[in-house]
């Protein structure tokens, strides 16, 4: 079973890229595998059945899949999603000529997040997590041909690396401490390396959550096709940074607890905030994710990482389900622009009613899932030690969340109505579906808790009530307000993504690139400076061998002369004869030295060679010498 | 069957054969050059199934040299040395394969190829001292020729520099070995192992010298801007042979000569070391950032990935807990593996770019994937597979190198930053040459051939091999390593 959770879609995966041919069934019967398999998980981990397979990796540190209630549960809930925005895509992608390249990178993407969710061990989980990093640049990228698609999957896959730094210092912390890299035992760990890797662990949380200040990317991942931003960039990917602090949140110490409070908190009012602010559809959902995400994480500071989790799973029903209803809509209108859309919801009555129901859901209304996701988490904002700072972000963040969605059902709403659409049935099922469970999740999650061991305390009446209100007027604010009274002189700040002194291409990337052209200065000082050396030695050898090799000149010249002179004086008849050896001989001498010289004075490389010849030879020798030994 | 001495010298005797046939025209030459090169790639496999010993050397094949100075011709493996010569004789293989359309003077570039097979493989398995020095040194002479008589425009210039670096930067090494041999009266690297025989000051001058000797190989900042320029140069299976194999002559030999020869002065050099390391690591990174040439970006990314394995090598000095050190030299051998299968794959990626287009530069390229998706695909699976991507061939290794440093010399984990600028710089080369808008200048460029599929589809098959599942490599590796006694 466990095997078959990822087994299924990476068999699809690979079978469409091979094959390249009916790649929606394969999609379709590759996800419907993973989901049978995770939902077999999930029945086996409710009876409180514990299933794990190690595989050998390194020595020491074989790799594990665990399915625990808690693993089983997100195990099935990336199933699910998958499945449902499969089987829309089916429909939304007819028409693209890659269409099997899109399935297959989708069905990587979901074998990839199944490890993610099912990891035991800091290995599984850094490569998991590293692998639905690659697979959504290559989702965000798949229309590469497009103006601005490159740079936005870049800049994701980027900034989330910038940020994994954080999970594999982190892991190594605690791997060095516990001497496993087993996450049920490093989840023991304590103390100061606790805490370090706590904030380090928080670091990858925010550039994968798309936490303030790494909101920005997740903003632009929108220009992927929109199955993509509905799976990836609000139900799975962007969860993984949620998932990773609820799955290590029995280690987390004080310190980190109210670090990634406060982080959450700030981000669940700041992208509240960009989202009201948003021109497009998509991008107002994306800033939305990021707040709902900063909301989760407000709960895990706040000591319930239950409560994260319940909201984790609405939001991802929920948000899936909003993107599925934008990507109607953006198919009808052929743009995400809030102006393109103004009408569109009331052409497609059926479409426009999920999309309300679900967004509904998403600022709380009772009975529906967040209604009771966010009353945990306020519930939890309130009875935290950090309250007096938790607690008014949480609210903040909540009538923030109703009055963005409030403005988006008016636009969707109010405007020109245009032409009746086709039904468009895949797409309208797989929607369907998710607003549904959007809908009635609520009602499940008790015995979720109780699978998971960790039930929340119903709260009292004042609670229910302050998320209501908050959520209502919130969407009053919305629905009747236009944004640009609304946030007054935030507006601008807003729609800028509240880039602080440039944003993070001047905080980072531009210091980068200037370390790097710094360095590309330096190598061509230091190639001189060595140039120059070796030029230096190799002259001065040369000059060196130049004098020897006069010398030798003039000496050989020397002994010729002399023996002349000796010739001479021994006074011997036959002159002309022993002359004639004898210059003849000098003759050849000089002819050689001047022979050699040429050799000498030419291109040092020339030399070189016969150098490497002579090395050659030397060894030729060396191999030769046994014989004359 | 004496299988290492057979694989060291077969190439060079098939170049001998080549060199006495009366035909030698260019299908003569290249058909012996894959003969032999596949041959001895065989021979290696038989090596690997034969197996190494926990401890030691193993398939030991000795004779006697100048035993009036105890030298002798000693060939062995251990784990360290059988995944080199794995490497090895794999990647002359290949190279043999791809070169087989180079038609300038074949005859000549096969002998030089071959030459430097028979070097290589002498330099991973030689036991004693003076051979290995002698081998060491055949490489560069080879090296030198290919470079110069088959390299690119400015070749006769990187040639004389990579021969003048290299060449200067071995005599210290030769210092060092006879240091060694006149402590110790032989010239066998076991003995010299075994028991290392200096100590002192003289260990610690013995060590600073083999510390350069293997520097400017490696190379390391301050003294690797020989390659670049040599890389720049270099034919297309020059670039590979260079940077998959002759590189590693540097590592192993900081793991074999300095770690296992000098052990108590490499641990007190320990953190100096490692600096270089670091240095050479983040520097080469950021080097790599600023370039347009693909060629030299991927050379500078080699000075980024070898100093990985100095860092694990330093760190392994320096550790005290054995389970680290045995984690840090496993990530250091396989860094040097994985590195020589990347890197491989992406020069001649590169190489059959430029076959194509004839230029290099990042920016005269746009959209390829569309006309030649195969060559696109492989590049962009290798750069990610370079930039440490989980599942490929870099992770296991870059991973087990982290760990032990971060739990060894935390200040020293600063060199992860790399990851990022790297991540950075190949997404960067992926978007100007594969991605966006279609450059109809190469609207017709023609995809990858048999010849080139046959080339590259291994190395990518491996670089998914090793990284998937690590084990069946990383367990020769191990039981070498654990067994160190340093």
């Amino acid at each position: 079973m466990l095997a078959l959770t990822l087994l299924g879609p990476l068999l699809a995966a690979l079978a469409i890229l091979s094959l390249r041919r009916a790649p929606e069934t394969l999609a379709l019967i590759g996800a419907a595998l993973g989901f049978v398999a995770a939902l077999g998980l999930f029945v086996a981990a409710s009876d409180g059945v514990t299933v794990g397979i190690a595989l050998p990796f390194l020595p020491d540190f074989p790799i594990r899949l665990i399915a625990s209630p808690l693993t089983a549960t997100l195990s099935l809930l990336v199933a699910t999603v998958a499945a449902m925005v499969l089987i829309y895509a089916t429909g939304y992608m007819r028409k693209d000529p890659e269409r099997a390249r899109f399935y297959g990178t989708m069905l990587l993407f979901v074998t990839a997040m199944q490890a993610l969710v099912l990891s035991g061990d800091w290995i599984t989980l850094l490569a998991a997590w590293e692998m639905i990093g690659f697979a959504s640049y290559l989702l965000i990228g798949f229309w590469h041909g497009r103006a601005g698609v490159v740079g936005a999957a870049t800049r994701a896959f980027l900034y989330t690396r910038t940020a994994d730094l954080g999970l594999y210092t982190g892991a190594f912390v605690l791997i060095g401490v516990a001497g496993t890299s087993e996450i049920s035992v490093t989840n023991a760990t304590t103390g100061t390396p606790a805490l370090i890797a706590g904030l380090l662990l928080l670091i990858a949380a925010m550039g994968k959550s798309a936490q303030v200040p790494l909101q920005d990317w997740l903003m632009r991942a929108m220009a992927g096709p929109t199955p993509v931003s509905a799976l990836l960039h609000s139900a799975t990917l962007v969860a993984a940074g949620a998932i990773l602090l609820i799955r290590t949140a029995p280690m987390l110490p004080g310190g980190a607890l109210l670090a990634i409070g406060i982080v959450g908190g700030i981000t669940a009012v700041v992208t509240g905030l960009i989202a009201l602010a948003e021109r497009d559809l998509k991008r107002l959902l994306a800033a939305s994710t990021a707040s709902q995400y900063g909301l989760m994480l407000v709960a895990i500071g706040a000591g319930a990482p239950v409560a994260a989790l319940l909201h984790l799973i609405a939001h991802a029903a929920i948000k899936s389900s909003l993107f599925l209803g934008a990507g109607v809509f953006q198919h009808d209108r052929e743009g995400t622009g809030l102006d393109t859309l103004a009408g569109a919801g009331r052409a497609r009555p059926g479409v426009f009613a999920g999309f309300a129901i679900t967004a509904l859901a998403l600022v709380g209304l009772p009975p529906m899932a967040a209604f009771f996701s966010k009353d945990a988490i306020i519930a939890a904002a309130l009875g935290s030690t950090a309250a007096p700072w938790l607690l008014p972000l949480a609210l903040a963040g909540s009538v923030l969340t109703g009055a963005y969605m409030g403005r988006a059902l008016n636009v969707l709403w109010a405007g020109e109505v245009g032409p009746p659409q086709k039904p468009v049935p895949f797409m309208t099922f797989g929607m369907g579906v998710l607003v549904a469970l959007a809908a009635g999740l609520g009602f499940g999650f008790g015995a979720l808790e109780h699978m998971l061991g960790a039930e929340i305390e119903k709260p009292g009446w004042i609670v229910p009530a302050m998320g209501l209100a908050v959520g209502l007027s919130g969407l009053a604010l919305g629905w009747f307000i236009a944004p640009a009274r609304l946030l007054g002189p935030l507006l601008a700040p807003a729609r800028n993504g509240f880039a602080v002194a440039g944003g993070m291409d001047g905080l980072i990337l531009r210091p980068v690139l200037s370390i790097a052209s710094a360095c590309e200065a330096f190598e061509k000082r230091l190639l001189a400076a060595q140039i120059g050396l070796i030029r230096g030695f190799g002259l001065g050898t040369a000059h060196l061998v130049d004098r020897a090799d006069g010398a030798l000149f003039a000496f050989s010249l020397w002994i010729g002369q002399q023996s002349l002179r000796l010739g001479r004086a021994t006074g011997f008849t036959d002159t002309n004869g022993i002359d004639a050896a004898i210059f003849g001989l000098v003759r050849r001498m000089v002819a050689a030295g001047a022979q050699a010289r040429r050799l000498q004075s030419g291109f040092i490389h020339r030399e070189l060679a016969l150098t490497a010849i002579g090395t050659a030879l030397i060894m030729a020798m060396l191999l030769i010498a046994p014989y004359y030994f | 069957m004496p299988l290492l001495t057979l694989a060291t010298f077969l190439p060079i005797l098939g170049g001998l054969a080549l060199m006495a046939l009366p035909n030698r025209s260019d299908r003569v030459a290249h058909g012996m050059s894959i003969v032999a090169t596949g041959l001895v790639f065989l021979i290696t496999l038989v090596i690997w199934s034969r197996g190494i010993v926990p401890s030691g050397f193993a398939q030991i094949e000795e004779i006697a040299w100048i035993p009036a100075i105890g030298a002798s011709f000693r060939l062995g493996l251990d784990g360290l040395s059988l995944s080199l010569v794995l490497l090895t004789s794999l990647l002359f293989f290949l190279s043999a394969i791809y070169s087989a359309r180079i038609s300038e003077r074949a005859p000549s570039y096969v002998v030089l190829m071959l030459m430097l097979e028979t070097a290589a493989l002498g330099t991973f398995m030689a036991l004693d001292g003076l051979l290995f020095y002698v081998f060491f040194e055949v490489s560069l002479v080879g090296m030198y020729f290919m470079i110069a008589g088959w390299g690119y425009e400015e070749r006769q210039r990187a040639a004389l520099m990579f021969f003048l670096y290299t060449f200067l930067g071995s005599l210290p090494l030769l210092l060092a070995i006879i240091g060694l041999y006149l402590s110790s009266g032989t010239f066998d690297m076991r003995a010299w192992i075994d028991a290392p025989p200096l100590t002192g000051l003289a260990a610690m001058l013995a060590l600073i010298a083999m510390l350069f000797t293997f520097a400017v190989k490696i190379p390391a900042f301050p003294v690797h801007t020989w390659l670049p320029a040599a890389h720049v140069q270099a034919p297309t299976a020059g670039s590979v042979i260079l940077a998959g194999v002759m590189l590693k002559f540097g590592t192993y030999g900081l793991v074999r000569f300095a770690l296992q020869m000098t052990p108590e002065a490499f641990a007190q050099a320990g953190q100096v070391v490692l600096a270089f390391g670091v240095v050479s690591a983040l520097y080469g990174a950021f080097a790599a950032l600023a370039q347009t040439d693909l060629k030299r970006m991927i050379a500078y990314t080699s000075v980024n990935h070898m100093g990985y394995v100095v860092i694990g090598v330093a760190v392994a000095a320096l550790s005290v807990d054995p389970q680290i050190r045995v984690i840090a030299l496993d990530g250091a051998t396989l860094q040097m593996i994985s590195h020589g299968l990347v890197t491989g794959a992406l020069f001649f990626l590169i190489g059959m770019l430029q076959d194509r287009a004839h230029t290099r530069e990042v920016c005269d390229f746009g959209g390829l994937l569309g006309s030649v998706p195969w060559l696109g695909w492989a590049f962009i699976l290798s750069a990610f597979a370079s930039l440490g991507l989980p599942g490929l061939a870099h992770f296991p290794a870059e991973f087990q190198v982290f760990l032990a440093t971060l739990n060894t010399a935390p200040w020293a984990i600063v060199a992860i930053l790399a990851i990022v600028v790297t991540a950075g710089l190949y997404l960067r080369a992926i978007a100007a040459v594969f991605l966006g808008e279609r450059n109809e200048k190469w609207a017709l460029m023609p995809d990858l051939d048999r010849r080139e599929m046959l080339v590259i589809v291994p190395l990518l098959i491996l670089t998914i091999l090793v990284g998937v599942a690590p084990s069946w490599l990383l367990n020769i590796i191990h039981t070498t390593m654990a067994s160190l006694s340093f």
